[in-house]
């Protein structure tokens, strides 16, 4: 009896708790998304009252569509390139300031600051930095280079691997270093006396044992990396032409600027599917490789 | 103790919360959507001011956004909600909107009778005036006046004319025009402007030919041609840098004689009297392939009144002062350095190309945006084909490509 009562207790103090989220998540995310599923099976263009139904006209549509193809590419590279060259540098950049270098302290926040400034500054400050600030260093050293990265259909990604990978580093540093940290020092110390060399603790020990942050790192950059949008738009509007349009700014373009809601719906849908299937199949495999570590 | 601590502090909160709404009574709250153009940035003030002065009980909230980027999805936004009672857009904007059932019908409204003909003639859908043009911009090729004279080089009319300046111009170390393609909505306008006097000029319904099957981009040598055109300056300007430089930038480099043309509008003399108040320069339709084209007035600031707004009192009050404040619309001619539409006021700032708009005014050389504008629609459409254009022009599309393109989207081409 007693403890039937106290489950009832419990369950009804874990449900005051959880209805606030709950509602938030439904309202916010649910129910939208549920609405964005609906909108998907018509041609509505956003402004009149009737939704003309489409079925799966959409979907279709997609599947033909060169300019999804062209955002799903640019999304891709942006992603791989981030992912890559976030994690190596964020996990190098935190190896070295675990260490007891002078000023670490003003380094890690050095490194750490880009990240506090939104995305939205960050494409302006790089816009300015390669069309003026780089090339009057460039004209005045006489190097003769065109640092106009976000000139060029050619260089644009390059010029926002650089801004993206500036601003975040320091981020997942942070992350990578908390890791560290809480690696037990016995682990090296029973390493050294059985003579393993730095290297070899390394990658025997520092490694296997940062593989929980691996799995944030790896699948926060990666998921970030797909949903850029605002970077794009205070930078190049995704140009020149459409080399920069990622798959969020083509469904903001196509569904807002383009009047097509409907098929903008749709596009947003898929980009959900995708991003869930990516999601699962990074996570079981860093959580499996972590059992097995 | 406490409790009547929280009594005092409820009351207080009480009040402070009702007094305000009380003091309100008697306030109209009129809420203005404003998509400015870059020239547009501060006329909210002034408007502020002078309502505020002649009708104290009425209260303007504004929500100013970017016309280009932001206008047309805070419109859709608002038209699932309910929109404001004025929008402050474009001349294009009242056949899209009108065209929707969303807007006032402003027949018979005393304020028309403060603004010219024009003004009413470019706000009106299907017969009916459902917006009022404030300003006027004038499109074309700003040249640098003074360079052109030291260098004994005409104003073109024709290709082959323009091509012997562009030829000039080199010869003596000049860019010979400055663009900004950074900006997507710069190289659409310019491709619109040489299609109003190559293709609409000539087929004045292209448009609605377009959408019938009629006509099309690919199989049109006239915009074949207006695209083209897009080639011709970018093999004229400082292509390394134009998709990397903004308007700004751009017009700073014009006053400073790097450049000697710019296609554009009136939104670059705000810039170049910034720059240097004493910069000369004219403006000359950029030439076509018949060598008779003419130069473009678009209809800008354009007043436009929700069908549905509670408040027509108040608005038709604030749009009476709009036109009707004679120093209020001194002062917003002269910040925006545009082309008056009322009747009795105009700007007294220099204008430097204002004897050339006179002279194909008197000739009657003068074509209205609205003539592509309001058959090719910018969101989804025109901004799109820019988009191709660019592409184009960095190598990655090939014009057919890009020709092809706009075909393909033309059942969104309709405002």
């Amino acid at each position: 009896m007693g403890r039937s009562s106290l489950g009832r207790g419990s369950a009804l103090q874990y449900a005051t708790l959880v209805l606030p989220g709950m509602l938030i998540f439904g309202i916010g995310v649910i129910v939208p998304m549920g609405l964005s599923l609906c909108y998907s099976f018509t041609s509505w263009n956003g402004f009149t009252h009737d939704l003309p139904r489409s079925g799966l006209a959409n979907y279709g549509h997609i599947l033909t569509d060169s300019h999804v193809r062209d955002a799903w590419w640019f999304t891709i590279r942006f992603a791989f390139w981030n992912t890559i060259v976030q994690n190596v540098f964020a996990l190098l950049f935190a190896v070295a300031l675990d260490g007891n270098l002078k000023g670490t302290k003003i380094y890690r926040t050095i490194f750490f600051m880009p990240c506090l400034v939104s995305s939205i500054v960050v494409g302006f400050i790089w816009l300015r930095m390669y069309s003026d600030v780089l090339p009057a260093i460039s004209t005045t050293l006489g190097l003769g280079l065109n640092p106009r990265l976000f000139g060029s259909a050619g260089t644009v990604l390059s010029g926002f691997l650089i801004a993206n990978n500036w601003q975040w580093i320091g981020y997942w540093m942070l992350i990578y270093l908390a890791a560290l940290q809480s690696v037990p020092m016995e682990l090296y110390e029973a390493a050294r006396v059985d003579g393993a060399s730095r290297a070899r603790q390394f990658f025997r020990i520092t490694i296997p044992m940062l593989a929980p942050a691996f799995t944030i790192c790896i699948v926060g950059i990666t998921i970030g990396s797909l949903k850029v949008y605002d970077l794009l738009v205070s930078s190049t509007g995704g140009g020149p032409g459409r080399a920069s349009t990622s798959i969020i700014y083509l469904i903001y373009d196509t569904a807002i600027s383009g009047r097509q809601y409907g098929y903008g719906s749709a596009l947003s849908m898929t980009l959900i599917l995708a991003l869930l299937a990516i999601a699962v199949v990074q996570l079981s495999v860093l959580r499996r490789r972590e059992i097995q570590l | 103790m406490k409790r009547s601590v929280a009594f005092a502090a409820g009351v207080a909160l009480a009040m402070a919360l009702a007094l305000p709404g009380a003091f309100a009574q008697g306030l109209t709250t009129v809420k203005i959507l404003d998509g400015q153009s870059t020239t547009d940035a501060g006329i909210e003030k002034l408007i502020d001011q002078a309502v505020a002065a002649k009708y104290p009980d009425i209260k303007l909230e504004w929500e100013i956004v970017g016309w280009g980027d932001a206008f047309q999805p805070k419109m859709q936004q608002y038209m699932q909600s309910g929109l404001p009672d004025i929008m402050i857009g474009k001349g294009q904007d009242v056949a899209t909107y009108a065209g929707l059932g969303v807007l006032a019908d402003l027949s018979g409204k005393p304020y028309l009778k403060n603004v010219l003909p024009a003004a009413v003639a470019s706000g009106s859908y299907k017969g009916k005036p459902y917006g009022v043009v404030f300003n006027a911009l004038y499109q074309g090729v700003y040249y640098n006046r003074k360079f052109f004279k030291d260098n004994n080089i005409a104003v073109p009319k024709t290709q082959a004319e323009l091509q012997k300046v562009i030829d000039r111009c080199k010869s003596l170390g000049v860019t010979p025009f400055a663009t900004h393609f950074k900006d997507l909505w710069s190289i659409g306008n310019i491709t619109m402007q040489f299609a109003i006097n190559d293709v609409f000029n000539k087929t004045p319904d292209w448009g609605d030919q377009l959408r019938a099957g009629k006509a099309s981009y690919a199989g049109s040598p006239e915009m074949k041609a207006s695209y083209g055109y897009n080639k011709l300056i970018y093999d004229n300007t400082w292509k390394d840098e134009t998709f990397s430089l903004e308007q700004t930038a751009c017009d700073a480099r014009m006053v400073q004689g790097k450049a000697a043309m710019k296609v554009s509008g009136s939104w670059s003399i705000q810039n170049f009297l910034d720059v240097n108040p004493d910069f000369d320069f004219g403006i000359f339709p950029f030439p076509n392939q018949s060598g008779n084209a003419k130069l473009i007035y678009e209809p800008n600031i354009t007043l436009m009144v929700s069908k549905t707004t509670k408040n027509m009192s108040a608005v038709d009050k604030v749009l009476s002062v709009i036109t009707g404040d004679k120093t209020l619309d001194q002062k917003i001619y002269d910040l925006t350095k545009t082309a008056s539409m009322v009747k009795g006021a105009g700007p007294t700032f220099k204008n430097p190309s204002q004897k050339d708009i006179d002279a194909y005014v008197a000739k009657n050389q003068l074509v209205d945006a609205g003539s592509g504008n309001n058959q090719l629609v910018w969101g989804g459409f025109q901004d799109e084909n820019a988009k191709d254009i660019a592409a184009w022009l960095q190598g990655q599309e090939t014009i057919d490509q890009a020709l092809q393109a706009a075909d393909a989207r033309k059942a969104s081409s309709k405002p």
